[in-house]
């Protein structure tokens, strides 16, 4: 069977591998904006053909399907999404993991989100405002009290999230003053004709966790959770990043959720493609991803929705997986889950992202550099390598400014975590290479923190108070 | 005694003076007699203010970067200008030329400071290079506030009071770099841990975690382990405001005397111990504490405090406390006798104004005017603690530099 595989990192370097494992025989083409080291040699593996190109363009992604002819399709990142590529593949009549425009939408527009979770009343949501100019959101945040997020109204690549927690009386105005400075920056991030460009949240403290739920729009299936690591920094600071790391594990939980606490999320989830049939007639097909947080308001509280597999956590998940995965995308895109059955390797996973350094404040200075590493090494060290944001050109790897490498290991949190600063020491490059060393490091506290905030949202579920909050200031009355 | 930190602003949006300033506040219980900022704007320049006040009365009206460091001590001045740069210690330095190094080539300038101190350096260039000495007699932790600010400092205090989140505590002899791009750390000479004792029994704020203890926890289970050495059958149990507070409420529970709050407080929290000047130390000790007759009157008291220089500040105290009626007095002290100065930087006077290295307890009782006074024992102190590698100098004249 041929199967299309549409995008460029980590993450579909983790779903080629998963369709080159299968006892199925898939043979993979991809479709990518440059050559993936790690998707190029699965497509060699299975006899596939690699194509390079724009990946967000129907017209390319309708030539290549012509070309190929695939009997399935597999779209990795968001982008594609947004521009209605799974709808070309199924317009042509391929069944494809991903899905389409309007479901993606889910992912693309937080504040479509963020509605749809109040007009279907479903838990987890927090309070929120749109502004469709950057001066109406920078005196809401100038007038008003509390503790907020601000965000770009649509997706932004996970860039230009500013979380402020105003706790502290004295030092309001320094930070309110920074926030409305960086409101230009994330109103410059999403804009679109008719749409809002800035949404601003309550802000929500807890520790956070992704969930993702395989559906073929009747039948649901979650993974087993997993955590990013979003400071770009050792020990947890530093800017925003798409992921640093991720631990999965042990079992389908984390140390810090308990199984009561997953089953909510996935109710929460669960609702959530159903509200999103109910907006668009259309069923959700492929992956969906609540990036959770535990919070004191709600318990599983939703942060924002993907769309397709998060990245790193995909490189957590998925080589949990010991039933056939690739077997699984198939049975998503066609319809078939409700015939899938997912055994779990109850071990814990690590994940190490590495890149160069620039990353991510500056994408020109993270780029273009050359990166080399000892695989076999790696691998007698039990770390996995998915390539990300790097390109084979001619026989180096050269850097495209994100993440380069994902390495993975398995075990207890701690030992994956000291095999995989092993693994990293056979990463070289000609300049500095940025990564954590912390990750898996910190469960233990992420438990207590975790244990605090159980103790409160219990108590407001007893007292029939979930989800209720409000903020007031003399200027801006109440929210 | 200082207190040290540095803050970095990964995006320019920011403006960190204050942060700076309130952050200082936070530490000023190190040492409060001279404070100030140095801070790097847009441009590269950097701006250093420094004055012979506390941090609350420091003027930062004009400052303004993205990236800066502060002090709050007693003595030298600090921020220092050096090459390229400002840097703030803790510690005492004899060549203040190897500091010049510091931005150029830290690792070398480490290898060449020859007393335990803590750094943190800014350079023209943005980079924060902090360092905690080999020991870990001068605290240092690392925190982070949101997406947008790396903090460093002697005391998780200073992170607490402008909202960031105490990370972890830099590890004895290890550097690290903090600037735009990345955060380096690097373990630059081996760590032979010796953790100030002072910082535990006394220099240390209670909400601190300091040498990997939570110093809240740990001084009530001093006042514990006081009440198992010295069980004394007593009215009440009074700790000498601040620091002493937890060792009282230790005592009190472990030996079911209830606890009294037997002072009250003129002016601001100024340590006595920490002041320059003789005149304020006597101001500070007239002023600060006025003792309340309805909470000792006819009491048999334990009266605990941190720790005895002089003994002054604890004569007078007695004094006042007889005066008010109370019938008996006996002191406990939270800490090991002080017998000898400190080399590194600690306020521990010479051994000739250490009443404990001159007199023995029946004579230092009559001084006082206390019925009895005790000591916690070194043993009791290593099973608070649970280990030994402690730096005793002041109490037993072996210093591990």
């Amino acid at each position: 069977m041929k199967v299309l595989l549409v995008g460029d990192g980590a993450r579909e370097n983790v779903l080629a591998y998963s369709l080159e494992k299968s006892t199925k025989g898939y043979k993979v083409y991809a479709l990518s904006s440059y050559i993936n080291p790690g998707i190029n040699s699965v497509v060699k593996a299975t006899g596939g053909e690699y194509f390079v190109g724009n990946i967000n363009s129907s017209d390319i992604v309708e030539k290549v399907i012509k070309k190929v002819n695939p009997d399935l399709g597999v779209i990795g990142p968001e982008e594609p999404l947004f521009h209605g590529i799974s709808d070309v593949f199924r317009q042509e009549g391929i069944p494809v993991f991903g899905a389409s425009k309007k479901c993606a939408r889910i992912e693309e527009s937080k504040a479509w989100a963020r509605e749809l979770m109040w007009k279907y009343s479903i838990p987890g949501r927090l309070r929120y405002k749109v502004f469709y100019t950057i001066e109406d959101a920078a005196r809401f945040i100038l007038e008003y009290g509390g503790s907020v997020a601000v965000k770009p109204a649509g997706q932004a690549g996970g860039k230009g999230v500013k979380v402020i927690a105003d706790l502290e009386a004295y030092l309001t105005h320094d930070k309110r003053e920074a926030l409305t400075k960086s409101v230009n920056e994330i109103g410059s991030l999403y804009n679109k004709e008719g749409e809002p460009r800035i949404i601003i949240e309550e802000k929500v403290d807890g520790p956070e966790y992704t969930l993702h739920v395989l559906t073929d729009g009747k039948t649901t299936i979650p993974l087993p959770l997993a955590q990013d690591y979003k400071n770009a920094y050792q020990d947890g600071i530093g800017p925003e990043t798409g992921g640093m790391g991720a631990i999965s594990g042990p079992t389908e939980l984390l140390p810090f959720i308990n199984s009561e606490e997953y089953q909510t999320t996935y109710d929460i989830v669960k609702r959530t493609i159903d509200a999103i049939y109910k907006e668009t007639k259309e069923r959700y097909v492929g992956v969906i991803a609540g990036q959770m947080m535990l919070t004191e308001l709600w318990g599983p509280t939703v942060i924002e929705y993907y769309s397709r597999f998060g990245d790193p956590e995909a490189s957590a998940i998925i080589p949990r997986i010991e039933s056939d995965f690739g077997e699984i995308i198939e049975l998503t895109a066609t319809g078939h889950l409700s015939k899938a059955h997912i055994k779990l390797n109850e071990q814990p996973s690590v994940v190490k992202a590495i890149a160069t350094l620039g990353y991510p404040i500056s994408k020109q200075m993270a780029s273009g550099h050359m990166i080399a590493l000892d695989l076999d090494k790696m691998k007698e060290h039990g770390c996995m390598v998915f390539f990300g944001s790097v390109a084979l050109e001619g026989t180096q790897l050269v850097t495209k400014g994100s993440r380069a490498l994902e390495i993975v290991a398995m075990g207890d949190f701690k030992e994956a975590s000291e095999n995989l600063d092993k693994c990293i020491q056979y990463v070289s490059s000609d300049t500095k290479l940025i990564y954590r060393t912390d990750i898996g490091k910190t469960v233990e506290y992420q438990s207590e923190k975790a244990e605090i905030i159980r103790y409160s949202y219990k108590n407001r579920e007893r007292r029939g108070i979930l989800g209720i909050s409000a903020d007031w200031s003399p200027n801006g009355g109440l929210w | 005694m200082a207190g040290i930190l540095g803050i970095l602003a990964f995006d320019n949006v920011w403006n960190v003076s204050r942060f700076l300033y309130y952050g200082l506040i936070g530490l000023q219980h190190r040492g409060y007699s001279k404070s100030g900022i140095a801070i790097l704007d847009k441009q590269r320049n950097i701006f250093t203010k420094l004055e012979n006040v506390a941090p609350e009365d420091l003027e930062i009206k004009d400052l303004n970067g993205w990236a800066g460091i502060g002090y709050a001590g007693i003595r030298n001045s600090y921020p220092m200008t050096i090459d390229n740069g400002a840097i703030v210690v803790d510690g005492i330095i004899d060549n203040a030329n190897i500091l010049n190094q510091v931005i150029k080539d830290p690792e070398n300038a480490i290898t060449e400071i020859k007393k335990p101190i803590s750094f943190i350096a800014i350079s023209k260039d943005g980079q924060l290079i902090a360092y905690r000495d080999e020991l870990g007699l001068k605290p240092l932790s690392i925190g982070g506030f949101g997406f947008d600010l790396a903090i460093i400092s002697s005391e998780p205090t200073s992170m607490f009071v402008i909202g960031a989140e105490f990370k972890r505590e830099i590890n004895p002899g290890e550097l690290v770099i903090v600037d735009k791009y990345h955060i380096e750390s690097k373990q630059v000479r081996i760590p032979r841990k010796s953790y100030c004792t002072i910082e535990y029994v006394y220099q240390a704020r209670i909400d601190s975690i300091v040498n990997e203890k939570d110093i809240y926890d740990l001084r009530v289970k001093i006042g514990e382990e006081l009440a198992l050495e010295y069980p004394i059958n007593a009215d009440s149990v009074i700790g000498v405001p601040d620091t002493a507070l937890p060792f009282a409420i230790g005592y009190s529970r472990r030996l079911n005397i209830p606890l009294d709050l037997g002072f009250t407080r003129t002016g601001s929290p100024i340590r006595t111990m920490l002041s320059s000047d003789a005149f304020l130390k006597v101001v500070g000790v007239q002023l600060k504490l006025n003792p309340i007759k309805s909470a000792v009157k006819g009491k048999k008291i334990i009266l605990i405090d941190d720790s005895m220089v002089t003994g002054t500040t604890l004569k007078n105290t007695i004094f006042n406390l007889r005066k008010l009626g109370a019938k008996e007095i006996h002191v406990l002290i939270g800490s090991p006798k002080l017998i000898s100065q400190c080399p590194y930087g600690v306020e521990v006077p010479e051994e000739k104004e250490l009443i404990s290295a001159n007199l023995d307890d029946e004579k230092i009782a009559r001084v006082l005017g206390a019925d009895s006074i005790h000591w916690l024992s070194l043993e009791g102190l290593f099973r608070v603690i649970g280990h030994r590698n402690l730096c005793l100098g002041c109490m037993t004249k072996k210093y591990p530099w």
